[in-house]
C-alpha cells in the first residue's frame, strides 16, 4: 500500500518483531504516533512562540518544561534537544577543539565522534579496547600519558561510549571519568545506546557532557537527540551569539551558536516530549529487558558452534553473535547461501537481521513483548534443528 | 468552522494510533488475547462514534 505517490507504507513494525541493532529503542509510543499525527507540520510548535524566540522558552507546548525536565531526569543542569546524538558531539567538539588538537576517542567509539573532531579540526586518539572488548580506565590513563608526550598538550575532550554499537558492553564510564579529570579532560558520554533504555545518572557518573538520541534510544522520530551539560560548561558550549550585520546593524538576540539558533522546530520534540514519560517508566524496567536479552541469547547458545561475542551474562539488549561454526555452515550447502537465514527468520515473522548474514551479526531485543521473546528465541532453535545443526 | 469535526479526525486518528499500537504488540501472528480483544472492540466502536460525528457534520 502506497502512503503517497511512489513512497510505499511501511509497516515493518506491525507486521514482523523486528530485531534490528539500530532500530529497537526508537520504535515511537503511541502517544508519539498521535503527536506525529497533529505536529506534522514544519514549524508546527512555533505558534506560541514569545520572545525571546527560541525553542527552550516555548510555553505552548510545554518544551521550556520538558527541557528541565529532561535536566532533572539525567541528573545534570542544562539540556538542549539536537537533531541527532552526532549534532550534540559536534556542538562540544566545535566548542571544545582548536586546530591540531588530540581529541580522546576509543576503539569502540562510533563514527560520528570521530566527524565530529575532524570539522573542529582535531586530531582523534584512540584508547584500545582489553581483551574482552571494553575500554578500562588503566587504558584511558596510558592513553591520556601517551597522548601528552605526542603533543606536548593536553587533550581538550574525552568522549566514551557509556555502551558501545560493536557489542552492546556498558563500560566504566565513572571510572574512566575519574581518571580524565585527574588530567582536567571534560568527558563527554555518549548515551546513544543508554539514554532512553536504561538508568542514567550524569552526576553520578561525573559526566561533563552527556548526549542522547531520541531515534535511536528514546522512542522519538529522526533527527532528535539530547546533549546535557553542568552549570560550569554550560555557559560556554550554550553560548549567545554576538553577530552583528554591518550594513543593518542587527544582532540576534539569545541564539545559541553551537544550536544553530533553534533545533528540533516540530515532530521531532514533540516526539520526544509526547514519548517521554513512557521513557522514564520503561527504564526503571531496564533488568527484565536484560532477562529477555539474555533468554534469546541463551536460544542461540544453545545452537552448536554459535558464540557471543557481547560480554556473557548480557547486561544489554544489543548483542553480537557469531554464528560462523552455525548457521554458516548451514549458508556453505544451502541453495540460497546466506540468505537462507533472514528468508527463515522473515518466513516466522522475524526482521531485522541483514539478508545474507550468517557469520558475526548483531541483533537488539529492547522492547519487545514476552511472548515475542519466547517466539524469537524458539524460532532461531527450530531455524536450527531443521537445517541439521545440533542443539545443545 | 466545524472544530467538531476537526476533534473527530483527530479522536478518530488517535484510536485508530491505539489499534497499530495493538498490531505492532501482537506481530507477528496477531493473535489477540481476551483483554486485547476487548481492547480492540472499545478502540472500534469509539472510532465508529467519531466516524459518525463526521458525517453529521460533514455530509449530512
Amino acid at each position: 500500500m502506497k502512503c503517497a505517490v511512489d513512497i510505499e507504507s511501511r509497516d515493518v513494525e506491525e507486521m514482523y518483531i523486528n530485531i534490528d541493532p539500530i532500530q529497537a529503542g526508537g520504535r515511537l509510543t503511541v502517544d508519539a504516533m498521535k503527536a506525529a499525527i497533529a505536529y506534522g507540520d514544519g514549524y508546527s510548535v512555533c505558534d506560541n512562540c514569545l520572545s525571546p524566540f527560541r525553542l527552550d522558552y516555548i510555553k505552548k507546548p510545554p518544551i521550556a518544561q520538558f527541557h528541565a525536565d529532561l535536566a532533572a531526569w539525567l541528573n545534570m543542569d542544562a539540556v538542549r534537544v539536537v537533531p541527532g546524538a552526532r549534532r550534540g558531539f559536534q556542538a562540544v567538539a566545535s566548542t571544545y577543539v582548536e586546530k591540531g588538537d588530540p581529541v580522546i576517542v576509543t576503539a569502540l567509539a562510533h563514527y560520528t565522534e570521530f566527524v565530529a573532531v575532524e570539522e573542529a579540526g582535531g586530531i582523534p586518539r584512540e584508547i584500545p579496547k582489553d581483551a574482552k572488548n571494553h575500554i578500562t580506565p588503566d587504558a584511558a590513563a596510558e592513553k591520556i600519558e601517551a597522548v601528552i608526550r605526542e603533543f606536548s598538550k593536553t587533550p581538550p575532550l574525552l568522549f566514551i561510549d557509556h555502551v558501545d554499537y560493536q557489542f552492546g558492553n556498558v563500560h566504566d564510564v565513572a571510572g574512566i571519568i575519574k581518571v580524565a579529570h585527574q588530567y582536567d579532560i571534560p568527558v563527554l558520554v555518549n548515551g546513544a545506546y543508554s539514554v532512553g533504555i536504561m538508568p542514567v545518572d550524569g552526576k553520578a557518573l561525573g559526566a561533563d557532557f552527556v548526549v542522547g538520541s531520541g531515534h535511536k534510544s528514546m522512542a522519538a522520530p529522526a533527527p532528535s537527540g539530547l546533549l546535557a551539560t553542568t552549570n560550569e560548561h554550560a555557559q560556554r558550549v550554550f553560548r549567545t551569539t554576538q553577530a552583528k550585520g554591518d550594513v543593518t546593524g542587527r544582532t540576534f538576540g539569545i541564539k545559541e551558536v553551537e544550536m544553530m539558533g533553534c533545533t528540533l522546530m516540530g515532530v521531532t520534540v514533540v516526539g520526544m516530549m509526547a514519548s517521554f514519560p513512557h521513557v522514564k517508566e520503561r527504564v526503571k524496567h531496564w533488568d527484565t529487558e536484560v532477562a529477555h536479552s539474555q533468554a534469546v541469547t541463551d536460544a542461540l547458545l544453545s545452537i552448536e558452534g554459535t558464540k557471543v561475542l557481547s560480554d556473557y551474562p548480557r547486561q544489554h539488549t544489543l548483542t553480537r553473535i557469531d554464528t560462523r561454526e552455525s548457521f554458516d555452515k548451514v549458508a556453505q550447502q544451502h541453495k540460497k547461501r546466506g540468505y537462507f537465514f533472514s528468508s527463515e527468520l522473515k518466513k516466522r515473522g522475524i526482521t531485522g537481521v541483514i539478508p545474507g548474514s550468517t557469520r558475526v551479526w548483531k541483533y537488539n531485543t529492547f522492547g519487545l513483548t514476552e511472548k515475542q521473546i519466547r517466539h524469537v528465541g524458539e524460532s532461531f532453535v527450530e531455524i536450527a534443528r531443521e537445517n541439521g545443526l545440533n542443539i545443545v | 468552522m466545524s472544530k467538531r469535526a476537526v476533534d473527530a479526525v483527530f479522536q478518530a486518528l488517535f484510536l485508530l494510533s491505539d489499534v497499530r499500537f495493538l498490531l505492532r504488540e501482537t506481530a507477528p501472528g496477531h493473535d489477540l488475547d481476551a483483554g486485547q480483544k476487548e481492547r480492540a472492540a472499545t478502540t472500534l466502536e469509539k472510532v465508529k462514534r467519531q466516524v459518525a460525528i463526521l458525517e453529521e457534520e460533514l455530509v449530512r
